[in-house]
């Protein structure tokens, strides 16, 4: 049995989190996640509040578990989206692409638990300060928008610096990266791609079979000179737009418009020509479709073996 | 002297002692990014012991003096 301080504090059986990618972390899957033991997070994306409260709303009659939902701050609906969860009185969220400051008291207050997704020591520490309950250090190896860091190097160095816990993500695909994870100082870990291909995860079977299908070398990084580079499986899409990238007569604002929607594309129309199949390096790892509850038991399972084993050099 | 203070947090920051800075420069032109404006306000912060708000847009080192000289008058 796998336990932290992070499942008492977010009310969890397991310390794992199931990270909340746009289009594709809906009620569904949050719930999924929730009922076996882990805490699902709904991903709010650039859609607006009436959405977003149905999500939450039917992810509350699927589960009695706790659930968050991750606010992607840069959503044009943001301040409304903000007001949903007070008023949903949903217990965690998650937020990146930006700075949270502004809605971190507003949130605070209404008890939310606030769990922002930091790239380097500095947003940790001024996430703590703000007063998050613990934050998301996620490196690069992540799938979709992604950093600099690398989790190995970001980890400790965060554990370092503050004093909430720290929640691992990026590269960790079984219960050897938990293992890791847990042993750089965390406290709990967020995945992403392992629970693309959960059966209760409701995106293209073209998506699921390419990343059961992909090795270890088949992501990319592309979007770099825009400012925010994305990691996605190597596609007809990803080739071409790397090849619009290093073309310096394209203009950035054509880059964007070809990107924009691509997700969308790959998660709902699997369209390997025009879709962005994002996906963190670990996707090589990743070799059977299984429910959200065998991969949960399975990772705890793992984590367990590995930590025991772990102690066999100790001598 | 706040500007001062700022400068000379900025110059060791970049470890470039004849940077060149003035309340317009952005931080942009100081070839600073949004997480070296984070580690970089949170330095200044400590400095002057106290705190401001990165809720709005900082732009140039002027806002954050301007910010600082308000938060400790």
């Amino acid at each position: 049995m796998i336990k932290t301080p992070l499942c008492d504090l977010l009310n969890i059986e397991f310390p794992i989190l199931q990270g909340g990618m746009a289009w594709i972390s809906d009620a569904q899957l949050a719930a999924a996640v929730s009922n076996a033991g882990g805490l699902g997070i709904i991903s709010s994306m650039n859609a607006d509040e009436n959405w977003l409260r149905s999500e939450i709303q039917k992810a509350k009659s699927l589960t009695d578990k706790p659930f968050g939902v991750n606010v992607m701050l840069m959503n044009p609906h943001v301040d409304k989206i903000a007001q949903v969860l007070i008023d949903e009185k949903v217990p965690v969220v998650t937020t990146g692409a930006g700075n949270p400051g502004k809605f971190m008291k507003l949130w605070i207050e209404a008890g939310i638990k606030v769990i922002p997704v930091v790239p380097s020591t500095g947003l940790a520490r001024f996430s703590e300060r703000a007063g998050a309950t613990a934050v998301i250090a996620e490196g690069g190896e992540s799938g979709g928008h992604v950093g600099e860091m690398s989790t190995m190097p970001l980890i400790p160095q965060v554990c370092d610096v503050v004093s909430i816990p720290v929640i691992a993500a990026g590269g960790i695909g079984d219960g050897r990266g938990i293992a890791a994870a847990l042993m750089l100082g965390a406290v709990g870990v967020q995945l992403g791609t392992r629970f693309l291909v959960a059966h209760e995860t409701n995106i293209h079977e073209n998506y699921k079979d390419k990343i059961i299908k992909a090795k270890d070398i088949d992501t990319t990084l592309s979007g770099r000179s825009l400012g925010h580079p994305v990691r996605s499986l190597k596609t007809t899409f990803s080739k071409d737009f790397i090849k619009a990238e290093s073309d310096p007569t394209t203009p950035p604002e054509v880059l964007e418009e070809y990107g924009r929607g691509a997700l969308r594309i790959a998660a709902q129309e699997g369209d390997s020509q025009k879709g962005c199949f994002m996906a963190g390096q670990i996707a090589g790892m990743i070799k059977e479709k299984q429910s959200v509850k065998e991969i949960i038991l399975t990772l705890a399972d793992e984590t367990e073996t590995v930590l025991k084993g772990g102690l066999q050099w100790v001598k | 002297m706040v500007l001062e203070k700022v400068v000379e947090i900025l110059r060791n920051y970049k470890d470039e002692q004849d940077l060149e800075v003035t309340m317009a420069s952005t931080f942009e032109e100081l070839e600073l990014d949004s997480l070296d404006t984070v580690e970089l306000v949170m330095e200044i912060e400590e400095a002057f012991d106290t705190s401001i708000e990165m809720d709005g847009e900082l732009q140039t080192i002027g806002d954050v003096v301007t910010l600082i000289e308000k938060a400790i008058a």
